[in-house]
């Protein structure tokens, strides 16, 4: 009203005389220096409005339209900025602090995280509501701080395994919310996250009386890890990375020993293959055990054990779908690169040339009619030495039916190919056999041994273990493994005499003549897959002499381009240079070697120093 | 005819056991005194170095001289652009067979 009155002194006076401030403004100086100057005024003010805060945070209803025009009346007078700010400020900050030390040790983290995630929607709709609006950024960040920046450490600590172990999506989500707000927190976040994985991760690595869970326990793991990193850290890179770094550091705690359980594991499922999952699921599980794959170090050992399992499901034809082989096969070479695969797939090649060949001999026996060939369904495979892992020859004593059958075989081949060499491998072949039981007939499932052993019995119905040894020149181990599988498996079509679980020279086998199964095909063959004690350690052996000379190789060619070299910078080469794990002394060894052999010598005055030798 | 005999008592309808299906399993090799080549220092089962770096894998065969010292072939062709002689034995270098 008075402002009305004045309006033509205002307009007409005051606006010319540039020196004047307007009423209006005089007005609220007037007011600021005679009423809210006087301290006891502007402290009662202030408390008033400090009070009222305090209460609509405690969970009163207040008038919020007395406080913000309360507050609004300070920002025309211009000490909000000034004078009321940092007051509130410095009270929140106070109260906060106090809120979040007591409710931090007295509630769950999750309930605390809701609670601060409450608490700050809050002070923003306040500040929002009442007050001026370049106060809510400061606000935030004092809330912030004090909630959170100041908890950190303890909140992870306390909280975030028992989060990710629960697989709390939601309460995870709020905390990477929560935390990526403050400076830092990510950081901290990222690496209490890597540690907790480290932890849970070596665990499962460490654990050797879970070894057979191993492989699917990491890959479960590593789903619901990447699972709450797409979901809950918006798959922030730092996080992909963390997870990544933490699972290839606990995978490598234990050398060797996982490569070797992956390779198995992929061989499980290429054996039960499309029994138990469909192609799709089947790749997906590939995928993943190849996530796992790019964080072994040691990939000389998996590759050994695979192409080892990869060899057998080929051979005795137990390779679920050729399909899932291949796709696996291009998933290894993008990882690998082709001089891994270049073998594996020639061992595909192999099998599939057999076949061709297997037509094209069938095809010339019909023509020829050599004699008379017994009626025998004889198929070969046909492999490529180098291409496969080696497999001893042993020399068995074949009826002579079948004598003559390989050997036809072989007349046929070698006519196809000149300048090779052809050789059986007995240990490797399988067949069926048509066999007439009192209690029904049957077709056997066999291992070329087994076949051999069986046959026997068409002489006679009681043989001794020597008996059959000097029958069938099968090697003495391998015999007595046969055996077992016969007399000792499931289906037992031999009875031992006296029984037992193991085959000594004396033991008598006799057929069992009221044999009796459900199933009309039998198959007793899988010992022929199992893998066998010496097998496992025969290949990690392999591996061990493989890079042996992979070291040998790598000292040499450093050594023939640096001519002169420190121990020291010779080792920092290798270990670049190689991609298996390396203990230093193994290095030392073979430097050792390599200098009993003239590839190079030590220096005369510093021993540390070596000297290539052409 | 003790084979025909051998044959007649596979196929014996009274017998337990009889085969019918042969799954056998083989193992081919070149057929030469020495398995690495003296040339490239690789195994003659495995592909030449030059071969294996191309990805010619299957293309890369053995060849076998009169004098019976064998190499890889394409090992062979490139050393004969040189000398005509055997690296091994130093007789003329007159080619026998290669593999296939």
């Amino acid at each position: 009203m008075i402002r009305c009155i004045f309006l033509v002194l205002d307009r007409t006076y005051v606006l010319q005389n540039s020196m004047l401030p307007s009423l209006w403004d005089l007005g609220l100086d007037l007011f600021r220096e005679n009423v809210l100057s006087r301290e006891h005024v502007r402290e009662r003010c202030f408390f008033g409005l400090l009070n009222l805060i305090k209460r609509e945070r405690s969970g009163d209803t207040i008038d919020r339209c007395l406080l913000r025009n309360l507050l609004s009346m300070l920002n025309d007078l211009h000490i909000y900025h000034t004078m009321f700010e940092k007051r509130f400020l410095h009270e929140t900050e106070e109260s906060y602090s106090i809120e979040g030390s007591a409710k931090r040790s007295s509630m769950e983290v999750h309930e605390y995280l809701i609670h601060t995630e409450r608490r700050i929607s809050e002070e923003r709709d306040l500040c929002l509501a009442c007050m001026d609006h370049s106060t809510l950024k400061p606000l935030t960040l004092c809330v912030e701080e004090q909630l959170i920046s100041k908890h950190t450490e303890a909140l992870l600590s306390k909280g975030l395994s028992h989060l990710i172990v629960e697989n709390r999506i939601d309460d995870l989500m709020r905390l990477y919310k929560l935390f990526s707000a403050v400076k830092d927190g990510i950081q901290s976040l990222c690496t209490h996250f890597n540690k907790h994985v480290k932890n849970v991760a070596s665990l499962i690595v460490l654990d050797v009386s879970n070894d057979h869970t191993m492989v699917q326990d990491l890959l479960d793991l590593k789903e619901k890890l990447s699972n709450i990193v797409t979901k809950c850290f918006s798959k922030d890179l730092k996080f992909v990375e963390a997870l990544r770094e933490a699972f290839e550091s606990s995978i490598n705690k234990r050398q060797n020993k996982p490569a070797e359980l992956i390779a198995k594991y992929v061989d499980q499922r290429m054996k039960s293959g499309n029994k138990e999952a469909t192609e799709v699921e089947l790749d997906r599980t590939l995928d993943q055990i190849m996530m796992l794959f790019r964080f072994i170090h040691g990939k000389d050992v998996f590759e050994a054990f695979y192409k080892k399992d990869l060899a057998k499901r080929l051979l005795v034809g137990k390779s679920a779908s050729v399909d899932a082989e291949k796709s696996m096969l291009s998933k290894l070479k993008q990882e690998c690169g082709g001089m891994f695969t270049g073998k594996l797939e020639g061992m595909f090649n192999d099998i599939s040339h057999s076949k061709e060949l297997m037509a094209q001999y069938r095809q010339h026996v019909t023509t020829k009619k050599e004699g008379k060939v017994p009626n025998i369904d004889m198929s070969v495979n046909i492999l490529t030495m180098g291409y496969w892992p080696t497999y001893p020859p042993m020399e068995v004593q074949l009826p002579s039916y079948l004598v003559k059958l390989q050997d036809s075989f072989k007349d046929f081949y070698l006519s196809k190919h000149s300048g090779r060499k052809l050789s059986f491998r007995a240990s490797l072949g399988h067949c069926v056999l048509k066999s007439k039981f009192k209690n029904g007939n049957k077709e056997l499932q066999v291992s070329q041994f087994q076949a051999l052993v069986l046959l026997l019995y068409n002489e006679a119905t009681c043989f001794s273990f020597l008996q059959i040894k000097s029958d069938t020149q099968i090697e003495d181990s391998e015999l007595r493994r046969t055996l077992q599988s016969l007399a000792c498996g499931k289906a037992r079509i031999l009875t031992k005499s006296p029984k037992g679980k193991d085959v000594n020279d004396g033991d008598n086998f006799n057929l069992n003549t009221e044999f009796k199964h459900k199933l009309i095909r039998i198959k007793i063959n899988q010992i022929q897959l199992k893998e066998s004690v010496e097998e496992n350690t025969d290949t990690t052996e392999r591996v061990f002499q493989d890079r042996q000379y992979q070291i040998d190789a790598a000292i040499v060619r450093t050594m023939k381009t640096r001519k002169t070299l420190s121990h020291q910078l010779l080792l920092t080469e290798l270990y670049d240079q190689l991609k298996f794990p390396l203990k230093a002394t193994d290095i030392k060894k073979r430097i050792e070697s390599l200098i009993e052999r003239d590839y190079m010598e030590r220096d005369k005055d510093n021993t540390t120093q070596y000297h290539y030798m052409a | 005819m003790a084979d025909d005999a051998s044959d007649n008592a596979h196929e014996k309808p009274t017998q337990l056991f009889t085969l019918k299906k042969w799954n056998a399993v083989a193992v081919w090799n070149w057929d030469v005194e020495c398995d690495t080549c003296a040339i490239c220092r690789v195994q003659v089962m495995d592909a030449c170095l030059r071969c294996q770096a191309d990805n010619k894998q299957d293309e890369c065969v053995v060849v076998w001289g009169e004098c019976n010292h064998s190499f890889h072939n394409c090992c062979m062709a490139l050393w004969v652009e040189q000398n005509n002689r055997c690296p091994l034995c130093q007789k003329a270098w007159v080619i026998q067979g290669t593999g296939k």
